[in-house]
């Protein structure tokens, strides 16, 4: 579930960050069109990825129970640093980013 | 068209959050309790050391020690000890009529002499009976489930940017800070509270719309429960004597029928009469979906298996579906904290509300000065609620640890505890909210609850240190962690109190004579109370939101 984690995190942050008022607080700068699709399609991918993460590693129900877990648990994670730590959010999701694919491997390898 | 409806829905958000969230704030709050009820047992009764016994060496010692004290009786219930319920549970209905409970040491099988209490029993049972007389307290709670589900969907299309301000949170803000957390906190769990609050109406569905059940059996409801549950039917007891079978061999049986999966409760039916029969149910930790219907029934002399019923309706499984997602009996540790952080959101979301309710009110007569004794009302319930609610269950806990453990009637002591200190927070909360202001009362509960929470851990170490210790060498950190939970909860609340104290940050116009808050614009620490523009660009952005 770590993994699932990662990624809702990932994809609420890369969501986040293609609205406008939010790249400009976070980021600084105006959002492009197009950088603001890519970061909406990376979100989106990133959830839905993460439930067909969460759905791979065990049982339906208990899968959908912890993905659900997950999902609200980094979106209230992410908007509360967000909010008085905005950088230490951004971090946070470029860690997950480095860790994710790592994540990823040991758990195919193991 | 649109608008209007937009409107009534905003209507029907604001007053019927108002009319029940001080009692869906204590539903709430006890039932995110409940969530560790048996971890808040193992605290209020720390006499109970949990043991490595298997399953079969438990149930051998609870069937001896029935046979030998509750020979007579017309049905025995066992628990078996698991990693969250240290004791053997029993329970038995008297051949006289009555009810009675033991808890065996799972090493000894010997009663425990632990102190009376209920523990989390009493949260668990408060959250959904509230402390009255059945059925009334089912039907209250149940119809504050109802209204809490109005609420939640009245509120979804009250809000009208639930995707454009899904990330928004702007701290420090006053009004618009309450406003965003009470947003924010409803719609990122927003699964979380719609699944609790519907779910909460399925597992009362037979006592909310009976109207399908009483069709079908008329008046004997029992029919229809002994149809569902072929396994709980009581049979009268035979004349006959016939010694009972042993049980053990029984969960081989188990084993291969229900693979992984723990037997959670025992029921003899008889015993030792000829017509004796043995049911076992698997336990609620190991599926997420409640299947107190999928039994295994012996022939109690015999041993033999008789009868096995599994839910397979699909009804069933989503009512059980949804039964289970509720108590989450399936959760581990971490999902466990999970549920429990998501009910205290629950709990904030309904808290947050109130207190915007009255926070819109008050700006209308910030200029006169004086609150119209309605809202003085609100305020004064709200303080009772909440800070009055906290009062009161830390009180039960402090009871815990000071009233003597051979006191009789200790266990009802605890709670009058918990019900008096409710009573006088109400009664200081009444005083200072008509006689002086809300502000103070707030801060006066918040650090006589501060003050409470962070000295549980103290107080347990001193009238309970050796069973900490004991505990912690055994590397259970359930005692440990429920006084670190008590410490963090007394820090935020200190944090609270001093968010109500004289010099700091106010979060609302609560000073409401002039002087105040000009002298409070002046010395520039009050958040909005203080210019005229910008109270009203909070109010413009309040009304934007839920125009009422």
């Amino acid at each position: 579930m770590l993994l699932a984690t990662l990624l809702c995190y990932i994809g609420f942050t890369a969501l986040c960050l293609s609205m406008n008022r939010h790249y400009d607080d976070l980021i600084g700068g105006s959002l492009t069109l197009g950088r603001g699709r890519a970061l909406k399609l990376l979100g989106w991918v990133a959830l839905l990825l993460s439930l067909w993460v969460a759905l791979a590693s065990q049982a339906m129900g208990q899968a959908l129970v912890q993905w659900f877990a997950a999902l609200m648990g980094s979106a209230v994670l992410f908007v509360f640093v967000m909010s008085y730590r905005p950088r230490l959010a951004l971090s946070l999701a470029g860690i997950g980013a480095l860790l994710a694919p790592v994540v990823a491997c040991i758990q195919l390898l193991a | 068209m649109k608008e209007g409806f937009r409107q009534a829905m905003a209507w029907l958000h604001t007053w019927a959050g108002l009319i029940f969230g001080w009692l869906l704030f204590a539903i709430f709050l006890t039932g995110t309790l409940s969530y560790f009820k048996n971890e808040i047992s193992q605290w209020t009764q720390p006499e109970l050391v949990p043991h490595q016994v298997t399953e079969v060496d438990s149930v051998n010692r609870a069937q001896r020690w029935l046979q030998e004290n509750a020979g007579d009786a017309k049905r025995w219930f066992i628990t078996l000890p698991d990693e969250r319920s240290p004791a053997l549970g029993l329970s038995w209905a008297k051949a006289r009529g009555g009810f009675e409970r033991k808890s065996l040491d799972a090493l000894s099988g010997t009663p425990v002499q632990a102190r009376e209490s209920m523990g989390g029993e009493f949260f668990y049972r408060f959250h959904f009976q509230l402390q009255m007389p059945y059925p009334w307290g089912r039907w209250l709670a149940s119809l504050s489930a109802m209204v809490m589900f109005v609420a939640l969907v009245s509120g979804i299309i009250t809000h009208k940017k639930i995707f454009k301000e899904f990330f928004t949170f702007r701290p420090r803000k006053g009004q618009r800070t309450w406003l965003d957390g009470h947003n924010a906190v409803a719609v990122l769990v927003l699964p979380f509270h719609l699944m609790i609050t519907y779910s909460s109406l399925v597992i009362f569905m037979t006592m909310i719309m009976p109207v399908s059940i009483l069709t079908t059996y008329g008046g004997n409801t029992q029919a229809f429960f002994d149809d569902l549950f072929p396994a709980f039917k009581t049979a009268p007891a035979s004349t006959e004597t016939a010694p009972l079978a042993p049980i053990a061999p029984m969960f081989e049986v188990a084993a291969e029928k229900w693979p992984g999966s723990r037997i959670g409760l025992i029921t003899v039916n008889n015993p030792g009469k000829a017509n004796a029969s043995v049911t076992l149910t698997p336990s609620g930790a190991d599926h997420i979906p409640n299947i107190s219907g999928t039994t295994l029934m012996f022939d109690g002399v015999s041993g033999a298996l008789k009868d096995e019923s599994t839910m397979s309706a699909a009804s069933l499984m989503l009512a059980g579906g949804l039964y289970g997602l509720h108590m989450g009996h399936f959760a581990g540790p971490l999902l466990r904290w999970l549920y429990f952080l998501a009910g205290i959101g629950g709990t904030a979301m309904i808290g947050t509300g109130l207190v915007i309710w009255l926070g819109k009110r008050k700006l209308k007569h910030a200029k006169a000065g004086v609150l119209p004794f309605e809202l003085r009302l609100v305020e004064m319930l709200n303080v009772a609620s909440m800070s009055g609610l906290m009062l009161a269950v830390v009180s039960f806990f402090w009871a815990n640890r000071l009233l003597p453990v051979s006191f009789a009637g200790r266990s009802d002591w605890e709670v009058r505890t918990f019900f008096c200190m409710w009573g006088l927070a109400l009664l200081h909360a009444f005083v200072r909210v008509f006689f002086r202001e809300g502000r103070s009362a707030w801060r006066e509960q918040l650090t006589l609850a501060a003050s409470l929470y962070c000295a549980l851990p103290v107080l347990d170490l001193l009238t309970a240190g050796d069973y900490l210790f004991a505990s912690l060498k055994q590397g259970q950190m359930t005692l440990a962690a429920l006084d670190v939970t008590a410490l963090i909860t007394g820090i935020f609340l200190a944090w609270g109190a001093m968010r109500f104290g004289e010099g700091g940050k106010v979060a609302f116009v609560s000073k409401l004579t002039p002087t105040d808050s000009r002298r409070k614009s002046d010395s520039g620490v009050s958040a909005n109370s203080g210019s005229e523009p910008a109270r009203e660009s909070v109010r413009a952005d309040a009304t934007a939101q839920e125009a009422n």
